[in-house]
């Protein structure tokens, strides 16, 4: 049997403190008349942590989403969490550049995986797959005049090079969505600056500094809002602004929503129907 | 001093000795402030084989894995994975990681999602200050969180066949 499936690799954030993302991705493929099924029985793929501790480890867990996704009959499995698609994507790249090691993997694990499911970043997914045409098909409430930095972060382009679908240094996959929305984009330099990460847990002070350089950019350059399409850049950028903003002394809010959502707001969707309402910085309505 | 093969373990595939010390990657590494040593000298330790000073430095447990300095090295070394590499070394040679609050972040995020198979945030919050024993640290974020439904009590729902997979699978490694 030929895989042909599209499915989702929602991964944990989505289920719990990024949910207003699944949401958001939700509404917007079922107006792009996209399923939206996730694939089933998916682990988490370890992110940051294990493959700081275990790479054997963190290959395994990975190993068992891909096997699985394949076994399912999917084609396209869509991830549009930046950490959970490196973690994806790299051990792709890993296991079919290396068969020997894919074939000691597997026959420990009790896998039969053959390279045969792509792994697509939910940017790469909207502009090769569904297609920038079809996307602008659906705006009925373009984002005229919204003004937007696009934010990649570390982990959307920086994977294996043979396996990048855009450019490492300024990424534009994002920007040609966000155009296709009506909005105007901005170029700037912090476009994949870190975040921090997981140091927003582990070392606050270091991530305040990163999150403080990328909305003080942003709002010098007079942005309305910076896009995001990891969960992880949102949290960091969103939860504590206000205290970032008082030590960069940044006067204005710099809402961050997901691409999805601003889609969802383009294609005439609520604000609550793509969970804007969990977003802490709040977006100015749309006039 | 013989040269360790530190770098050529399983699964990495980097050669220390292709660097010429440009220092590219230091020079676009957004935590350098908070390390020890910085990026390119981690690389001329490795190559140098000076394992137990390397191993002992704070840079390999600071580095954010954002891919920084991977992606700039013009001898397309994998800096981050050696960073990773180094730090499973650290731990495999019974090494005290000398950033304890990272490390312990890592390691309790790790055994919770082998649990279930998927991570359940709160939990590895409030799990994760008990090991650091600091219980108020980030304190503040939890009730932000709550309000907007962010944190869920409930741990997620245990992904089928993962605990007897993983469990067989760690036995045989052990």
């Amino acid at each position: 049997m030929k895989n042909d499936k599209i499915a989702l690799y929602p991964g944990c954030s989505l289920e719990t403190s990024s949910s207003h993302y699944l949401k958001s991705i939700e509404k917007v493929f079922e107006i792009l008349e996209i399923p939206s099924d996730s694939m089933e029985e998916w682990n988490c793929c370890g992110a940051t942590s294990v493959k700081s501790i275990d790479q054997r480890l963190n290959l395994m867990l990975n190993l068992r989403n891909l096997a699985l996704a394949e076994e399912q009959g999917i084609r396209d499995l869509v991830v549009p969490c930046a950490s959970c698609y490196h973690r994806l994507v790299s051990t792709e790249y890993e296991l079919n550049r290396d068969p020997k090691l894919r074939d000691e993997l597997n026959k420990e694990a009790g896998f039969n995986y053959k390279g045969e499911v792509k792994v697509r970043n939910i940017l790469d997914f909207f502009v090769n797959v569904v297609g920038l045409e079809k996307i602008s098909s659906k705006v009925v409430k373009p984002l005229d005049g919204m003004v937007v930095a696009c934010y990649y972060g570390c982990l959307n382009t920086r994977v294996p090079k043979p396996a990048s679908f855009d450019t490492m240094e300024y990424p534009m996959t994002m920007d040609k969505i966000t155009e296709a929305l009506g909005a105007t984009v901005i170029d700037w330099s912090y476009k994949t600056e870190c975040c921090g990460a997981s140091l927003f847990i582990t070392v606050d002070s270091i991530s305040t500094k990163l999150v403080g350089k990328i909305l003080n950019d942003a709002s010098l350059r007079e942005a309305d809002c910076i896009t995001v399409s990891c969960p992880m850049c949102q949290t960091n950028l969103d939860t504590n602004q206000g205290k970032v903003r008082e030590a960069f002394n940044i006067e204005k809010p710099v809402p961050s929503p997901f691409i999805t959502q601003l889609m969802g707001l383009a294609f005439g969707c609520e604000p609550e129907e793509v969970g804007m309402d969990k977003n802490f910085e709040a977006m100015k309505p749309l006039s | 001093m013989e040269v360790t093969e530190l770098e050529e373990k399983n699964i990495s595939y980097q050669n220390t000795s292709l660097c010429y010390q440009c220092a590219k990657c230091s020079s676009g590494c957004p935590v350098i402030e908070e390390m020890d040593v910085y990026p390119h000298q981690v690389i001329h330790l490795a190559s140098l084989g000076l394992e137990e000073k390397v191993l002992n430095t704070e840079t390999i447990w600071i580095c954010a894995n954002c891919y920084a300095c991977a992606v700039k090295c013009p001898n397309d070394i994998d800096i981050t994975g050696i960073m990773n590499n180094l730090k499973q070394k650290a731990l495999e040679k019974g090494i005290k990681p000398k950033r304890p609050d990272v490390y312990k972040f890592h390691q309790t995020f790790a055994q919770d999602i082998l649990k279930r198979g998927k991570a359940h945030e709160l939990r590895i919050m409030g799990e994760y200050n008990l090991r650091l024993r600091k219980p108020f640290k980030n304190v503040l974020l939890a009730p932000k969180m709550f309000l907007k439904n962010k944190l869920k009590i409930q741990p997620p729902k245990a992904v089928k066949g993962f605990r007897n997979w993983i469990k067989k699978l760690l036995k045989k490694n052990s």
